[in-house]
């Protein structure tokens, strides 16, 4: 089991004859992700890595029974891509591209709430059910089917947390990026919740850091999680005020210092981790 | 990105939200010729992109040209939490009888649009949230939603409108929203919208900050001079530079140089130093995927700076390439030579390219890598942390 995405997933890449679309569908690929076909307007009819181009995603869920869709497009053209996608039945999005126009995102997130689709990302590196499926752009070296589920706002702090588990032989069953953009698709406390619901999931680590205000959300809903949670801030000892990367991680007043954060998380329930190498340990002491 | 006051006035002119006359100046004598355009006493306003330029004495009120020269001399010299006083505002001084706040924002953990007023303008509008939040009137919808003039009613009568003023008051709320939606805002304040004593409403300020990633929809922007800002503040000359060349860059006060990849690790990297008692010399986002160029130019950025006494590497390659990385890398030591000792790991996508490539030059050129400690998978990033650490303290002594 897994969530969001497994072997089963019919995966379409939206952009797949661009640059990025094409390197990373043959990427997907071999790494095992049923890839079944891709959008391309005005390309319909070509094929890439062996797979089906069509114009419109319309066209590629008909004929190919898509279900899940990777969006690699400029970040301009997300809003109606993904508005696309989730009108013509795609349950689950990832959108790859970063600095997608706030505005933009909270009409995508309309429409999936109102479709009861989910959509994560802009500026994820994506999601992965190892030996499974890979969304996005993870490096597979990180990864290894297991027991441990993780969701971060950051790339490479999934890659870290990942590789931690991998070599103590925890393993794990999906790595969700949230991205790193100022508004999301999804959130922390509702992929937290989608591991709850997982029966292969035995533990869950996320990662949130400074700045926006998703790691908040999570606290509502920690308390009423059975499978315990570990939680790593970054930015702890960062300097307030001052700009530390992508958009989403500048301190607005208290709320979205690493500090504010990591206290509500361990009061909600969660346990808190300094480093990578105090996640195994921790996971120890709780028995997973 | 944040705009001047007199850019956003600009934009709330386009929606016919009632404001004073004005002038902007960049010199003293300007200021002369605009308080005799204006007439009678005026208010000289500096143009900075920080709140706060009241309280640092950046707003002075003057009677006569001659005394409004004299201000201005001194504001144009003055600089704001880092920032320059290069213009003024100048408006005629209103005959305050009420003060409101009006203003429309994002609530991104709900996903909503906020309309915001209050009857407390002209003040810190967040104390008076934290103290008074029953002075505060919010009206929350989503980005599909219209948001009617019944409702913006509603609300100027709930902040103490004067019932004569309830209609235009309204129209100003209204637009002020949809000025927002229209520009992409993140951010729009009238603080505050005054009632003045022969009962007009003017919005006396404008706070507004747009979404730099949705700037490029707005072409009449540019030709209103706007366009996508950095906001500087106080920028040491490492981060000018970094900045020119469009590195992720900012200097803290340690002695380690960080060079961790994407920003989350850049941020999480740091911590560790400081968790195993070291000091960051800076914060450096160097993911996303750059070239040997860019890592080069990174690394130059580090060991040139005085303060770094030993330098912290990691790439986890995902979207970023360990072989370009390795070139980067070897690109630097060739060109530019290393000066100080530098830490580092590498594993992920092409990594074994990326050994490939380190061993080589370092078969043709032994002495390059003298100060170079190289990591593979094999060590966990915590002992890469931890021989920074180390390798800071020893170059101290």
């Amino acid at each position: 089991m897994a969530i969001l995405v497994d072997k089963h997933s019919k995966v379409m890449v939206q952009g797949m004859t661009g640059g990025a679309g094409k390197f990373h569908a043959e990427r997907m690929l071999a790494y095992g992700t049923q890839i079944v076909g891709g959008t391309s307007p005005g390309k319909g009819g070509a094929t890439v890595a062996g797979k089906p181009v069509f114009d419109t995603v319309g066209e590629c869920v008909k004929q190919t029974g898509a279900d899940v869709s990777v969006i690699f497009l400029p970040a301009a053209a997300v809003k109606e891509a993904a508005i696309e996608a989730i009108r013509a039945g795609i349950k689950f999005l990832v959108v790859i591209p970063e600095h997608i126009p706030i505005h933009d995102m909270l009409y995508v997130r309309e429409e999936a709430v109102r479709a009861k689709a989910t959509v994560i990302g802009g500026n994820t590196a994506g999601v992965i059910t190892p030996g499974e499926a890979n969304l996005g752009i993870m490096p597979d070296i990180a990864f290894q089917p297991g027991r441990v589920g993780t969701v971060s706002r950051s790339g490479s702090i999934t890659y870290y947390v990942a590789d931690t588990l991998t070599r103590t032989g925890y393993g794990q069953t999906t790595c969700v990026g949230l991205g790193g953009d100022p508004v999301l698709g999804s959130t922390f406390d509702e992929i937290l919740w989608k591991f709850e619901e997982d029966p292969k999931t035995k533990a869950v680590v996320m990662c949130g850091e400074i700045g926006g205000v998703y790691e908040e959300r999570a606290t509502m809903i920690i308390p009423k999680m059975k499978k315990p949670v570990l939680v790593m801030i970054g930015g702890v000892f960062a300097p307030p005020g001052k700009r530390m990367g992508h958009a989403g991680a500048i301190v607005e007043g208290t709320m979205g210092t690493a500090k504010e954060k990591l206290e509500q998380l361990a009061k909600s329930g969660a346990h808190a981790c300094r480093t990578f190498r105090d996640i195994p340990e921790t996971l120890k002491k709780l028995g997973v | 990105m944040r705009l001047y006051e007199f850019e956003g006035k600009e934009l709330f002119r386009k929606f016919k939200i009632p404001l004073s006359d004005s002038r902007l100046a960049r010199h003293p004598h300007e200021v002369v010729s605009a308080v005799e355009q204006l007439g009678g006493p005026v208010v000289l306003k500096s143009q900075v992109l920080i709140g706060g330029r009241g309280k640092a004495g950046g707003i002075k009120l003057a009677d006569t040209p001659a005394q409004a020269e004299k201000i201005a001399a001194d504001l144009l010299k003055l600089t704001i939490k880092g920032y320059p006083v290069e213009m003024l505002l100048i408006e005629p001084k209103l005959d305050i009888k009420r003060e409101f706040y009006i203003g429309v924002t994002i609530d991104r953990a709900n996903y909503k649009l906020v309309v915001i007023a209050s009857g407390e303008g002209g003040v810190d509008i967040e104390e008076v949230a934290a103290k008074h939040p029953e002075k505060i009137f919010k009206r929350s919808l989503s980005v599909e939603q219209p948001f009617y003039g019944f409702e913006a009613l509603e609300m100027a009568k709930q902040i103490g409108m004067p019932s004569e003023l309830l209609r235009p008051a309204a129209d100003i709320i209204v637009n002020l929203y949809r000025m927002f939606k229209a520009y992409d805002a993140k951010l729009v304040e009238i603080n505050p919208l005054v009632l003045t004593g022969d009962g007009k409403l003017i919005a006396a300020d404008a706070r507004v900050s747009l979404d730099d990633d949705a700037v490029f929809r707005h072409a009449d922007l540019k030709s209103m001079g706007i366009e996508k800002r950095h906001e500087e503040g106080e920028m040491t000359e490492r981060e000018q530079v970094a900045q020119a060349q469009g590195i992720p860059y900012l200097d803290l006060d340690g002695d380690i140089g960080m060079f961790p990849g994407g920003a989350g690790f850049g941020i999480m990297g740091n911590d560790f130093i400081q968790y195993y008692g070291g000091k960051p010399a800076n914060f450096m986002d160097s993911g996303g995927g750059p070239t040997p160029e860019r890592i080069a130019q990174m690394l130059v950025l580090l060991d040139e700076n005085p303060n770094v006494k030993a330098i912290f590497g990691a790439r986890f390659g995902g979207i970023s390439r360990c072989d370009d990385f390795a070139k980067g890398v070897v690109m630097f030591l060739k060109n530019h030579g290393l000066s100080k000792p530098i830490v580092m790991r590498m594993t992920g996508n092409m990594w074994e390219e990326g050994v490939r490539i380190f061993e080589e030059a370092k078969k043709e050129n032994p002495a390059l890598f003298k100060h170079v400690e190289f990591h593979g998978i094999e060590t966990e990033i915590e002992e890469i942390s931890k021989r920074a650490v180390e390798l800071a303290k020893e170059a101290s002594k």
